[in-house]
C-alpha cells in the first residue's frame, strides 16, 4: 500500500553532486571467484586498491567545485555488506577523499529475513537509495554519476536522471522495474519518491560516466542517449568532465600522471585513449587538442608525426559522429529498446 | 613494445576481421597496433567488440587497394591507399612492423616504394609457409619456400641471400635451432640445374652458419628434408599453386567418394580425425602469414581470405619479430656473406 506521500528537499543552487559506486568504480574489488569473495570481509582499508586516477579525479571535482563557487557533495552508494564499511572508510581516509555520505546495503538483514533474491537485487536498491537521498537532501543542482559495467548502473541511474527530469512515466518507470524483477515492495516505495521527484530537477543529472571494466562494447550504451559516456580509464572520464568545466587541464594531467604511476603505461596509451573517447564523439576536437598538446608539454606522450594532418583526418572522422548523434534522442534514454533487450536477454 | 600497423582495409574480410583480430590481440598482449582505414568504419567495428583502447590508434585513410586490382597502377594512381600509408608510417618510425591480407602486388610494392632494402640486399623475397611432413624431433610442422613471387628470375648471388633471410627467419619464428636449409632443383647432385643454381649451391655450402643441406627436388619439398627451400620466384610460385592445387584435388575427390557408396562414407567416417588433424595442420588461420623479406622493416602478409584468428597470429609473429630483432640478425648475416 502506498502511504502519504513523503516531503522534499529544495533544490539548492549552486551545488554539484558527485554520486560514486564503489566497487569497480573506485575499488579494483574482485570478487570474480568464490576466494576472492571471501577475502574482501578479512580486507583492512591499506589492503583495498583504488583504480588508477580515481582519487585524484574525486579530489579535483571537489576542489574544482569549490574555486566555482558551487557547494560540492561526494556520496558513495555500495551494494556491499555493511560489515566492510569500516574498511573502506579508512580506505577513503588515507586517499583523503572528503565525502558527505556512504551507503551501504543490508545484506545481512536479508540474510537474516530469508530474501535471498534481495542479496543479488540491485536496481531496486540503488534506485531507492538514490531517490531517498534526493529526497532528503541535499539536492543538488547539478548531479555527476559515476557507476562500472557489471551489475546495472546505467540503467539505474538513467531511471534516476530521468525521473529528475520528467523524461519516464510512472508506468513505464514501474513496467520496467517490474522486468527487471525488482520486489513488489520495493517498486511501490520507489513510485512513492518518483511521484514526489517527477520533474523536479530537469536538468539535473548532467552525465553518467560508466566505467568498462569488463570490456563492454561502447555500442550497448547506445539506447542510453548521449547522457552516458562509457569510459576504459579515469583519464576519459577526466577528459569529459574537463570538456564540462568540472576540471582544469592540470587535473586531467594529474590523473594522466597517476594512471602512467600505477600501471606504468607508456605514454601512447594517454593519448590512444583522449583519442578513443573524441572518435567515439564524447569529446570535442579542440579539447582533445588541448590535452594532447599539453601531454607534449609534460613529456608524457609525444605529439605524433604529422600532428596537423593527423588532425585534420580526426576532424573528417568526427563529422560524421556528430551527424549520428544530432539523430540520437537527447537526454533520456530509449526504454523500449532496452526493455525489449532485457527481454530478449 | 613493438607496435604494428595493420592494413585494415585489405582482404576479402575486410575491415571487420581485421578490426576483429586487432580488438582481440589488444585483449590478450601489449602490442600498440594501429589500423589504417577508414576511421568511422573501423570505430563502428570497434564499438560493437570488446577492445583496449590504450593498445589502438586509428589512422584515416581515403582509398583501399582491390583484390583484383593491378597492383603497379593502383600503387601509382591512390597515394592514400590503406597498404600506402601503412607502409609510410613504417619508413616514417611511426610503426615498427606492418601486416596486410590485402592485394599481395601491392603490399610489395609499397613496402619496395617506401622502404629501403637491407643493405647488400639485391632483391626482397616474398616467404610462404606450407605444411609438410616432419623428420626428426622439435622440426616445426610448417616449411618455408622463398620467393614465391616477389621476383621472377634470380641470380646466384640473390638465391643465397635468400638461404640466409629464411635460414633467421625460421630460426625465430620456429624456432628451430639450426634450421635445413635446401635449393630447390631437378636433382640432388651440386652440379644440377644449369649455371645459377650450380653457383647458387657453391655459394650456400660455403655458408657454414645456415645449415646447407644441398639441393631439394620436388619431392623433399612435401617431406620435410628441408625446413628452407630456396627458389626463384618464378619456380617458387609454381611449387606453392601445385601444393594448393592439389591439396583441393585430394578434398575434393575425399567429398567426392563419400558421396559414392556407404562403404567409402563409412571409411572416410573412420578417418575423420586424421583428417581434421591434417586440416588444422594445412589451415593457413593458425600461422596467420608469411613475411615479405630483405627490408629494412618487418611485414607481414596474411592469407587474403584470412579471419580474425589468422590476422592475429600474423600480428603477433610480427611482433615478435621485431622483438627478436630479426632485421638485425638478416643484415649481419648478409654482410658476413658479403
Amino acid at each position: 500500500m502506498r502511504g502519504a506521500p513523503p516531503a522534499f528537499a529544495p533544490v539548492e543552487d549552486r551545488s554539484v553532486a558527485f554520486r560514486w559506486d564503489l566497487d569497480k568504480t573506485y575499488l579494483r574489488t574482485e570478487f570474480e571467484s568464490l576466494r576472492k569473495m571471501v577475502r574482501i570481509p578479512f580486507e583492512g582499508g591499506a589492503d583495498k586498491v583504488h583504480l588508477p586516477g580515481v582519487p585524484q579525479l574525486i579530489r579535483a571535482l571537489r576542489r574544482r567545485a569549490e574555486a566555482q563557487d558551487n557547494r560540492p557533495y561526494v556520496f558513495f552508494l555500495s551494494a556491499s555488506p555493511r560489515q566492510i564499511g569500516s574498511a573502506v572508510r579508512d580506505k577513503l581516509a588515507l586517499d583523503e577523499i572528503e565525502y558527505d555520505g556512504i551507503t551501504f546495503k543490508d545484506q545481512l538483514g536479508h540474510l537474516v529475513r530469508g530474501r535471498w533474491s534481495s542479496l543479488r537485487e540491485q536496481v531496486g536498491y540503488k534506485l531507492d537509495e538514490l531517490l531517498s537521498a534526493r529526497l532528503g537532501g541535499p539536492a543538488a543542482s547539478c548531479e555527476y554519476l559515476f557507476g562500472d559495467d557489471w551489475e546495472s548502473d546505467p540503467l539505474i541511474y538513467s531511471l534516476y536522471a530521468d525521473v529528475l527530469s520528467g523524461g519516464i512515466d510512472l508506468e513505464t518507470l514501474k513496467r520496467i522495474l517490474v522486468a527487471v524483477d525488482v520486489r513488489k515492495a520495493s517498486v511501490l516505495r520507489i513510485l512513492d519518491r518518483a511521484e514526489v521527484l517527477f520533474g523536479t530537477a530537469p536538468d539535473a543529472v548532467e552525465q553518467i560516466y560508466i566505467n568498462l571494466e569488463r570490456r563492454t562494447p561502447p555500442s550497448r550504451f547506445r539506447a542510453y542517449g548521449p547522457r552516458v559516456v562509457p569510459t576504459f580509464n579515469t583519464l576519459q572520464a577526466a577528459a569529459s568532465l574537463y570538456q564540462s568545466r568540472r576540471l582544469e587541464l592540470d587535473d586531467v594531467i594529474d590523473v594522466a600522471r597517476a594512471q602512467l604511476g600505477v600501471e606504468g603505461q607508456g605514454g601512447h596509451r594517454l593519448r590512444n585513449s583522449i583519442d578513443d573517447l573524441t572518435r567515439r564523439g564524447h569529446l570535442r576536437l579542440e579539447i582533445r587538442d588541448r590535452v594532447v598538446r599539453r601531454f607534449a608539454r609534460e613529456e608524457l606522450a609525444p605529439l605524433a608525426k604529422g600532428e596537423a594532418a593527423l588532425r585534420t583526418r580526426l576532424r573528417a572522422a568526427l563529422a560524421t559522429f556528430r551527424r549520428r548523434k544530432q539523430k540520437a534522442p537527447l537526454g533520456r534514454a530509449d526504454y523500449e529498446t532496452l526493455l525489449a533487450q532485457w527481454e530478449n536477454h | 613494445m613493438p607496435r604494428v600497423v595493420v592494413d585494415a582495409m585489405g582482404g576479402d574480410f575486410a575491415p571487420e576481421e581485421m578490426v576483429r583480430a586487432v580488438s582481440q590481440v589488444s585483449l590478450e598482449s601489449d602490442i600498440q597496433m594501429v589500423l589504417v582505414g577508414h576511421a568511422e568504419q573501423i570505430q563502428a567495428l570497434l564499438d560493437a567488440g570488446e577492445y583496449n583502447p590504450e593498445l589502438i590508434s586509428v589512422r584515416h585513410c581515403g582509398s583501399v587497394i582491390g583484390m583484383s586490382e593491378d597492383p603497379r597502377e593502383a600503387i601509382r594512381a591512390k597515394k592514400d591507399a590503406s597498404i600506402s600509408v601503412a607502409a609510410r608510417m613504417v619508413a616514417l618510425g611511426e610503426a615498427d612492423a606492418m601486416v596486410s591480407a590485402g592485394n599481395t602486388g601491392a603490399c610489395v610494392l609499397a613496402a619496395a616504394k617506401h622502404w629501403k632494402l637491407l643493405a647488400g640486399i639485391r632483391k626482397a623475397a616474398l616467404a610462404s609457409v606450407f605444411p609438410r611432413q616432419t623428420e626428426y624431433e622439435g622440426q616445426d610442422q610448417l616449411g618455408l619456400l622463398l620467393d614465391v613471387g616477389a621476383t621472377i628470375r634470380c641470380e646466384a648471388v640473390e638465391l643465397a641471400q635468400f638461404g640466409v633471410m629464411g635460414s633467421a627467419y625460421a630460426r625465430c619464428i620456429s624456432k628451430v635451432a639450426s634450421p635445413r636449409v635446401g635449393l630447390l632443383n631437378m636433382g640432388a647432385e651440386a652440379n644440377k640445374g644449369g649455371d645459377v643454381l650450380v653457383e647458387a649451391n657453391r655459394l650456400l655450402a660455403g655458408l657454414p652458419a645456415i645449415g646447407f643441406i644441398g639441393n631439394v627436388e620436388g619431392h623433399d619439398v612435401a617431406t620435410g628434408h628441408a625446413d628452407v627451400v630456396v627458389a626463384e620466384g618464378l619456380l617458387g610460385n609454381v611449387v606453392l599453386k601445385l601444393l594448393e592445387g592439389v591439396a583441393e584435388v585430394a578434398s575434393s575427390l575425399a567429398n567426392n567418394a563419400a558421396h559414392e557408396s556407404w562403404r567409402w562414407r563409412f571409411g572416410m567416417a573412420m578417418l575423420s580425425p586424421g583428417i581434421e588433424r591434417m586440416r588444422t595442420l594445412a589451415d593457413f588461420q593458425t600461422y596467420g602469414g608469411a613475411p615479405i623479406l630483405g627490408f629494412e622493416h618487418v611485414c607481414i602478409k596474411a592469407h587474403g581470405r584470412s579471419r580474425s584468428g589468422a590476422i592475429g597470429n600474423a600480428i603477433k609473429v610480427s611482433a615478435k619479430a621485431v622483438r627478436d630483432g630479426i632485421i638485425p640478425d638478416i643484415a649481419q648475416k648478409i654482410a658476413e656473406l658479403r
